[in-house]
């Protein structure tokens, strides 16, 4: 009986062992571009555009960071990249969360209607938005600003917040928000000081992938902001590919500093990231 | 005067929504109207500074729909996201499958691969032109050493080879957001249907057919429609990795649209390739939402 166990646990163990060797091929292959982007932005610039591939950097340096660092289109790229991704991020908060918090807990009249419109606002590609945007922005002198992508990229990320909060909102308990309301609490500091709280997770999540969808864009900073100096970083890879050539060294640098504040929000916030992207897709 | 209490619950219900969904029907909802305006007009750099601009019915649906350039980025992009649907799916089921098995790598590994998803897609574009370059790409470097190919493949400099490294980079994306929806899926089904299927002598092969699949066909089928939205309107990685060429063979709706506006500067046309592009997402989309419906309140 005894031998019985210890033989089916040693199989066990094999078996997790085989499995735990499967997904590290998985990982390296999946995790390989990310090491290629580091470890080209390391290499000197000779060895970075050899015809003679190399799988580490022979010659290890810095030069292509600090080549990127020491270049004034470089910042002002790198905060036109922030500052589109805070006021974005901003107003996808402030319109996004009330509204969030209003449809899990209000049963108000035409809710469905409501809830139909973030479902489809969700789905709408950017390239639809462009070229109605880029004439309207022209009339409202919005053209070369931080506010003319801003908007546009919030108009992605309050419904993203609504579909992705409302069912947190949902699930708080009725009973907190009516003890916060015998306390004498209104019904805008309960839902500062009691619901917001109370959702943390959902918040974190929400905050995270808002800025990140501000940091990321390409097509809305890009077609308003005609003018490198107000164009983040994204909007101008083209700029920089034609400027270093085919120094690889260098742009991979520059991809690098755009790939790493994702990577560090993604290794310290991983669990609200996931759950957030699974909630706002697909319900069962 | 003193509101009733449901009256009062309406209003407070009311400021909550209210301001987001204006916002949305403001900047999102009106240039959408303008967008429809546009395509039946005709608004170009010229007539759009001096207001001359005039109503044309479906002229520019008709030269749109004559245009040699626009049918083939009509059928790459459906060839982008069919050939990205079925490796994506495919792949990332088979991850879900395993990594839902217990054990100790599991959790984190699922966690980790699901980086690429979250970075600039302008930056995996990037990085795949450097990866796919001919003389210092790391792709033909390695496929040569393992002796996939003989020689250097042309990879972005010829039409049917830039279409498969603009999936394959745009799988690396798919394949762990595919992974993750399905997870979230497999999870839902209790392990006791398989363990008693099991008793009755069923084998892996006959679990998968007949529990796992049927119970998963919701999940798969939002899956597959969300994959389509998202694959369907793809823009930034043409755009930084092929531009779109050699020769149109890697432009879709998303990038021919902004070809169209603002380096042609037709916007008309340009409004018109993008409310085609529009119309093919709006019918899976309403099967998407018809799905998801069936959920609520």
């Amino acid at each position: 009986m005894a031998g019985k166990v210890k033989i089916t646990s040693s199989k066990e163990k094999r078996r997790n062992l085989i499995n735990c060797v499967i997904a590290v091929i998985v990982a390296i292959l999946f995790l390989f571009p990310i090491y290629w982007i580091l470890a080209m932005s390391f290499k000197s610039d000779a060895e970075s555009f050899g015809k003679l591939v190399t799988y580490y950097p022979h010659n290890f340096t810095l030069e292509p960071w600090i080549k990127n660092f020491q270049d004034a289109e470089f910042l002002s790229s790198l905060k036109n990249s922030i500052c589109i991704a805070f006021l974005s991020m901003v107003i996808s908060l402030v319109f996004g969360i009330p509204a969030a918090y209003g449809m899990g807990r209000y049963k108000v009249p035409g809710r469905k209607v409501f809830l139909l419109t973030f479902l489809v606002t969700q789905m709408l590609p950017a390239s639809l938005m462009l070229t109605p945007m880029y004439l309207i922005f022209n009339k409202l002198h919005l053209l070369g600003t931080y506010l003319g992508p801003s908007l546009a990229i919030a108009s992605g990320s309050v419904p993203f917040i609504v579909v992705t909060l409302r069912p947190y909102f949902k699930s708080v308990p009725t009973s907190l928000d009516d003890a916060a309301r015998i306390d004498g609490c209104g019904v805008f500091r309960s839902f500062f000081k009691i619901m917001i709280p109370a959702i943390k997770t959902g918040v974190i999540t929400v905050v995270v992938i808002s800025f990140l969808g501000g940091w990321n864009d390409l097509a809305y900073s890009m077609t308003f902001n005609v003018k490198p100096d107000m164009r983040p970083l994204t909007a101008n890879i083209y700029k920089f590919q034609s400027k270093y050539g085919t120094k690889w060294n260098c742009i991979m640098a520059y991809g690098a500093i755009l790939v790493l504040p994702v990577i560090l929000l993604f290794v310290f916030l991983q669990k609200y990231i996931v759950g957030g992207l699974t909630a706002g897709a697909v319900k069962e | 005067m003193k509101m009733s209490m449901a009256a009062k619950k309406r209003r407070e219900g009311y400021t909550f929504i209210l301001p987001g969904f204006i916002y949305m029907l403001v900047v999102l909802g009106y240039p959408l109207i303008y967008n429809f305006v546009l395509s039946f007009r005709n608004v170009n750099v010229k007539t759009f500074k001096g207001g001359t601009d005039v109503f044309v019915g479906l002229s520019n649906y008709i030269e749109l729909f004559h245009n040699e350039t626009f049918l083939m980025v009509f059928k790459n992009t459906f060839i982008f996201t069919i050939g990205c649907l079925v490796v994506q799916f495919t792949i990332g089921f088979i991850f879900a499958l395993f990594f839902s098995k217990k054990f100790t790598l599991a959790g984190p590994i699922r966690g980790m691969i699901l980086v690429g998803y979250m970075m600039p897609m302008s930056v995996t574009a990037l990085l795949g032109k450097n990866m796919f370059d001919v003389s210092s790409g790391v792709i033909n470097d390695l496929f040569m050493k393992i002796g996939l190919i003989n020689a250097p493949v042309e990879w972005l400099l010829n039409g049917s080879t830039a279409m498969i490294a603009i999936i394959a980079v745009n799988c690396w994306v798919g394949i762990p957001f595919n992974m993750l929806l399905l997870t979230s899926g497999l999870t839902g089904i209790s392990t006791e249907i398989y363990e008693s299927a099991e008793v009755d002598g069923a084998n892996p092969f006959q679990r998968f057919l007949y529990i796992t699949l049927p119970l998963m066909k919701p999940a798969i089928l939002s899956v597959l429609m969300l994959g389509f939205i998202y694959t369907f309107k793809a823009f930034d990685l043409m755009f930084v990795m092929t531009s779109g060429g050699p020769l149109n063979s890697t432009d879709v709706l998303g990038t021919y649209a902004y070809t169209l506006s603002f380096k042609q500067y037709e916007f008309s046309l340009g409004s018109t390739a993008a409310i085609i592009l529009f119309a093919c997402l709006f019918i899976v989309g309403l099967f998407y939402l018809r799905l998801i419906s069936k959920e609520d309140d």
